[in-house]
């Protein structure tokens, strides 16, 4: 266009010119199409990745990370497959970003199943997967999401049911999720998926509604009970049987004391008996009056004492003696 | 100018060309060379090949493993069990002369053809057998091998039949579900009565042993005591038996002390011995 303006009345040299120049732009859109269809052939192979170039239709080579060519469209294509990350595949619930996993929606048809003993439970699980052989696993397979989530849920379910509730839901976890593992790589091998199952690991085992969990969880405050009540009667026993001990050795200590209480008294009495009486070895008669008159001067002070005399007839003419003694609660004597 | 309408041309020959007289089998396929409808050629190896242009065509078959979902089975077992059977059936297109032939080369068709195949089949087997048969799963190769004999003739494999789910209607999960709760109230109440039977046999056992404690402490204290007691007495009969005259005399004495203490009223005569003296000295005004 623009030499059309320069040179608006040169025929010839303006057809040389344009022929020249749209000869041009018509390799230029040739090689540049060319260029194009060539160039469509560059791809990148991740770090994690590998290449599979199939020409016509015919695996060929397998190709490793970084930019690499094959012939383009028609010729040559690639599928590109992530061999070494690990997949995961979420039975019985759907994790979702930025919910808490206790909160995941369960998927009820595919988390309810029966156990060994007709039991329901509700099992929430993880498969964990990768690539092992990337040919078969492209080739072969239409849809493995689909193939594992069918064969873990039906292997899931077969091994379940050969456990009782309470297998499940404690001490043989570990042990049916390994089960799970193995039966579940055998199976996929038998399939031919290429695949290779890393772990499957039971996340939620729980009872199926929150009535049937309250039930459980009875059973486990039940248990709690139980220890309880046995650790009450061991305190019991802890505190009635050194009690009882020290009431023992109170009892036993007493009578000890007693016991020489009783010795000593004797010994004691007996002493002084004993000086009394080589006292009255000396002198019966004497000594005897003696202690008499002393013992009265000992024991008169404290009493209450009614004298009569010979004269006055003797004690038994005193008035009103019983009223008397009644009213005195006395002793009536010589 | 002229070069670049070359250009258009020779690329359209070139693709149409390619078009017409070749054709390419990818890896995940087989293909069938159709001439008026009549299978001319079976290619099962991926790969570059020629055919007549027009007049043949080429179908393509899958060449993977495929799943179908089985319809569910409603199933009532042998010991009148309801379940609903959910089954998944893993197969591949073995012979693709046949499967072109029979299923005209539609996976639709096959699937159906399956999904009809293993219903019935699994309707059948289910139907004979107990519910803890169906829960260990042993019949499925059963179910598979007679479900080869029937589609053999399609050019289909069946890799795999399987039961995804076996589950109860709604309202026999309900059942479960309380005979469940019941099961459970029931091993607690057991746990609980356990601990009550533990606790009272701790409890007694404590209260025994305290009982025997106590016990023998008495019966060691009445030991004790009658030791102390034998001997006090054969302490004092050793020394009053020098002069049981004389004891009785000094013993009543020492007796009086204690027995008549304060707030005893005494009355005495003046005839006693102690207080004869008292008479003749007195006055008779006195009295």
């Amino acid at each position: 266009m623009a030499e059309r303006i320069e040179l608006p009345g040169n025929w010839r040299y303006l057809k040389w010119r344009f022929g020249n120049a749209a000869s041009a732009l018509g390799w230029l859109i040739i090689i540049g199409g060319l260029g194009l269809w060539l160039a469509s052939g560059v791809y990148t192979v991740g770090p994690s990745q590998i290449g599979l170039v199939k020409r016509f239709g015919k695996f060929t080579k397998s190709t490793g990370p970084g930019f690499q060519y094959r012939l383009p469209t028609p010729i040559e294509s690639v599928v590109i497959v992530d061999q070494r990350s690990v997949r995961t595949e979420e039975i019985g619930f759907r994790s979702r970003a930025g919910v808490a996993s206790v909160h995941y929606p369960p998927r009820e048809e595919e988390a309810l199943m029966l156990t060994g003993d007709f039991n329901i439970i509700r099992l929430e699980t993880v498969v964990q997967y990768d690539v092992t052989d990337a040919e078969t696993f492209a080739f072969q397979v239409e849809d493995h999401h689909r193939v594992i989530r069918e064969a873990a849920q039906a292997v899931i379910r077969e091994r379940v049911a050969l456990h009782k509730v309470d297998e499940a839901l404690t001490e043989k976890r570990e042990e049916i999720a390994s089960q799970i593992r193995q039966e579940l790589q055998e199976l996929l091998k038998q399939y031919g998926t290429g695949l290779r199952i890393i772990n499957v690991r039971l996340q939620e085992v729980t009872p199926p509604t929150k009535q049937v969990a309250a039930a459980f969880d009875d059973v486990n405050s039940a248990v709690q009970d139980k220890e309880r009540l046995v650790f009450e009667a061991k305190r019991y026993t802890n505190e009635q049987l050194p009690r009882a001990e020290g009431m023992a050795q109170k009892i036993t200590n007493e009578a000890e004391a007693y016991k020489q209480g009783r010795i000593l008294t004797a010994q004691g009495e007996v002493a002084r008996f004993t000086a009394v009486l080589d006292r009255y070895k000396l002198g019966e008669d004497v000594t005897q009056t003696r202690l008499y008159i002393e013992t009265m001067e000992a024991i008169l002070p404290n009493l209450n004492k009614v004298i009569v005399s010979k004269e006055a007839g003797g004690t038994l003419k005193l008035l009103n003696l019983d009223e008397f003694v009644r009213m005195k609660g006395g002793v009536t004597g010589k | 100018m002229k070069t670049l309408i070359i250009a258009v041309v020779m690329f359209a020959v070139a693709f149409f060309g390619y078009r017409a007289f070749l054709f390419s089998v990818d890896e995940t396929e087989k293909a069938v060379v159709l001439e008026f409808g009549k299978i001319v050629r079976v290619i099962e190896t991926p790969g570059l090949y020629a055919k007549k242009p027009l007049i043949q065509n080429v179908t393509y078959l899958e060449d993977r493993l495929l799943s179908v979902d089985i319809k569910p089975a409603p199933v009532i077992t042998v010991d009148k069990q309801r379940l609903t059977v959910d089954s998944y059936t893993l197969w591949r297109i073995k012979d693709a002369r046949q499967f072109t032939e029979t299923m005209r080369g539609l996976r639709n068709n096959a699937e159906q053809r399956l999904d009809d195949i293993i219903y019935s089949l699994l309707r059948d087997v289910l139907g004979q057998k107990t519910f803890e048969d169906i829960l260990k799963r042993e019949f499925l190769s059963e179910v598979r091998n007679n479900a080869q004999k029937q589609v053999a003739d399609f050019g289909i494999s069946i890799i795999d039949v399987r039961i995804k789910r076996a589950d109860l209607p709604e309202a026999n999960e309900q059942a479960v579900y309380q005979r469940m709760m019941s099961e459970r109230k029931q091993i607690a109440e057991r746990y609980r009565a356990e601990g009550d039977q533990e606790a009272q046999g701790i409890k007694a056992e404590a209260d025994r042993k305290v009982q025997i404690t106590l016990a023998t402490a008495r019966k060691q204290s009445e030991e004790l005591k009658g030791e102390g007691d034998a001997q006090a007495l054969e302490i004092y009969a050793k020394a009053y038996n020098r002069d049981p005259k004389f004891f009785q005399f000094w013993r009543t004495l020492e007796s009086y002390k204690v027995s008549l203490a304060t707030n005893s009223t005494l009355i005495l005569s003046t005839d006693s011995d102690y207080l004869k003296l008292l008479d003749t000295m007195l006055p008779k005004s006195a009295k």
